[in-house]
């Protein structure tokens, strides 16, 4: 028997009321991810790929279907089930990085360990750590605005291993860095892969998505390719270096 | 086991967070806390002065014996317009203090009392308004106090209508001025440009209201009748064995009723004065002010708790994007909830216990400056932070509700 996929997404909808009308930004969305998997969501904006991440972040609830990640029914839960979820198996990776300013990088990492309530020795132990494990020992006492946006970027990922969680969440994590900076971030992931961490990485970028082992591409709510990741992102995509005279694919 | 490590973790952080908020914007933390810190001051200071003043009044009020009757024609707290009722009364006199000497039972002693302002000198020193009192032996026994030096008045001074006098401090004071209190026994002295031996000095006894208890001359009562008239009203003081002033008083109604001839069915023509009576008006008076006080923190507490909750909305606006991270991060609703509430009651400990401080400085210096007693007790203190920290939790509820329930999605892409 094969083990059981890390998450099962099952023809996860979710609805939204503007107005009068219903917004479809999820409609019907099945998938698996297993252990050590690295997997790219790739769509345009709109496509319905926030939507997703929210809901496998357990930030949000879908309509309907069914969301399980490692062997948690999640749309069943409670909101503070939710957050302990949040806290146990899934470590945020954000595009405008979203650390406390006011912490130090430690205390940013620190922050998950505090709600799971461990002491405060072993959060820090925990914590320098994780910080060592992204190149970053020698800044923990920096506060972020003291950090370039690549080492920030760092932290951030630090603070979503410190936890040991299943899976890693990131969402467009190269968004607000320069080429070379986004590209030292993608390096790590692939580092991070190697070593056995599960990655579930959201971008509209094509480049990104290519690099990953494996992409699904969303549009207007639905799956329309799920494969090896450089061939799905150029499904449906313009070519990576579209000619100027006006070639459309 | 977890669960209370968890939630103390939490606890530890909402304080670290509410320190960070708190000493990160001192300006704004110094702004929010000033309605509170004015509230505070002011009941503190308040109850403070009036604490002061009761336990002088309390002090002052000794000089009545707490287990002493003193009968007079009138009450001596009147309610505004009833002087009248009493002009036209029979004054009392010795039959009244012979009545209460032979009939009463529980009495353990009894003393009447006439007063008059009068001269008292010493050569060249001549005191112009002094309190001349006459009467007899059982005063001291009656109404408290004891004398310093010398003796007081025996039963033969009154008997005899001897021309003895004890002094009250004030006038030994200034009739024997830099010579030790005791060098006015034995002496001679004017009293209504009568001469007079000084047996005795009583002891000092303070003011009451304002008014010098110490400035006063008392000689036997046959005496002061010779000199000053024999017509005069008395006040009779009659000490009840302690806790049994109301029977005395019982007792007394119809012995004093009988020598006054008075017929039944009419209402008594004399009344008793107690200690208690004066402690209870003055309770009355000073309780208006309490609850004045009261009201003027309350209203107070209320304006600095709103500028408490507005600031907390602010704060709670400002900080949507770092809930919305520590939602993601696994804070619980109520992680959030406590966390603001933490700080806004936090805000407000620190505004109680600044202005619980301003208080007492304002009520010391009230003190100082004034003749008004200051005095402060404990509860005083704890009351004011207790119940400025109540005030920052109850109005910081709401502000704590509703970062609590940002939706994390939202809050997260909040710019």
């Amino acid at each position: 028997m094969t083990e059981a996929p890390l998450i099962s997404v099952e023809n996860l909808t979710r609805h939204y009321k503007v107005g009068e009308e219903e917004v479809r930004a999820l409609d019907g969305v099945s998938f698996d991810v297993r252990r050590g998997e690295w997997v790219a969501v790739v769509g345009q904006s709109g496509s319905g790929k926030s939507t997703l991440m929210n809901l496998i972040g357990a930030l949000d609830t879908p309509t309907g279907g069914s969301y399980r990640i490692n062997g948690n029914d999640v749309e069943k839960m409670s909101d503070d089930q939710l957050a302990d979820l949040r806290n146990t198996e899934i470590g945020f990776v954000f595009q405008t990085f979203q650390l406390l300013s006011r912490s130090t990088a430690l205390a940013n990492v620190e922050l998950p360990l505090v709600y799971r309530g461990l002491p405060r020795k072993e959060r820090k132990e925990k914590a320098v750590q994780a910080l060592e494990s992204v190149g970053l020992g020698n800044r923990m006492h920096h506060k972020p605005n003291e950090l370039s946006g690549g080492q920030r970027q760092r932290v951030a990922i630090a603070r979503a291993l410190v936890g040991n969680p299943s899976l890693l969440l990131a969402d467009e994590p190269t968004g607000n860095l320069d080429s070379a900076t986004g590209e030292d971030i993608i390096r790590l992931f692939g580092e991070l892969n190697q070593r056995g961490h599960t990655i579930l990485l959201v971008t509209h970028e094509p480049r990104l998505a290519a690099r990953c082992p494996r992409a699904i591409r969303l549009s207007d709510g639905k799956v329309v390719a799920d494969g090896p990741g450089a061939e799905v992102a150029t499904i449906g995509a313009p070519p990576l270096q579209a000619p100027h005279h006006g070639a459309v694919a | 086991m977890k669960r209370a490590r968890r939630a103390w973790a939490e606890l530890l952080e909402g304080f670290r967070i509410a320190f960070g908020a708190l000493v990160g914007a001192r300006l704004r933390t110094f702004l929010t806390t000033l309605g509170i810190v004015i509230g505070v001051s002011t009941v503190i200071a308040i109850v403070a002065i009036i604490q002061g003043l009761d336990r002088s009044f309390e002090e002052q009020i000794q000089f009545l014996g707490a287990h002493t009757l003193y009968v007079d024609r009138h009450p001596w707290i009147q309610s505004d317009n009833t002087w009248w009722m009493y002009r036209n009364r029979k004054k009392i006199t010795v039959e009244e203090l012979r009545a209460v000497q032979r009939e009463s039972t529980l009495a353990v002693a009894v003393a009447p009392m006439a007063g008059t302002r009068g001269k008292i000198s010493r050569g060249n020193i001549e005191l112009e308004t002094v309190n001349i009192r006459g009467t007899s032996e059982e005063y001291l026994n009656a109404n408290g106090g004891g004398v310093q030096a010398g003796r007081f008045l025996v039963a033969g001074d009154v008997e005899l209508a001897r021309p003895s006098v004890v002094l009250g401090t004030d006038v030994v004071d200034r009739l024997f001025p830099d010579e030790p209190v005791a060098a006015a026994v034995g002496k001679k002295v004017l009293v209504a440009g009568r001469p007079f031996q000084v047996v005795g000095v009583l002891e000092r006894q303070g003011q009451m209201l304002g008014m010098p208890l110490d400035n006063v001359a008392i000689m036997p009562w046959p005496t002061f009748g010779r000199i000053f008239g024999t017509q005069r009203n008395l006040t009779l003081s009659v000490a009840a064995p302690p806790g049994k002033v109301s029977e005395l008083e019982s007792e007394l109604t119809p012995i004093l009723r009988r020598a006054r001839n008075v017929q039944p069915g009419r209402p008594d023509d004399f009344a008793f004065n107690r200690q208690d009576q004066f402690l209870k008006l003055y309770k009355q008076l000073t309780g208006a002010l309490y609850g004045m006080a009261v009201g003027v923190g309350l209203i107070t507490l209320i304006v600095g708790g709103i500028g408490i909750m507005n600031i907390m909305l602010v704060s709670v606006h400002e900080r949507t994007r770092e809930i919305g991270v520590r939602r993601a991060l696994g804070a619980r609703r109520s992680t959030i909830l406590m966390q603001f509430l933490i700080e806004s009651a936090a805000v407000a400990a620190l505004g109680g216990a600044v202005g619980t401080a301003v208080g007492l400085g304002v009520a010391q210096l009230v003190a100082l400056l004034s003749p008004l007693a200051a005095a402060a007790t404990p509860s005083a203190i704890v009351f004011g932070i207790a119940f400025s920290t109540a005030t920052g939790l109850l109005f910081g509820i709401w502000p704590a509700w509703r970062a609590a329930n940002l939706d994390p999605v939202e809050a997260l892409r909040y710019e």
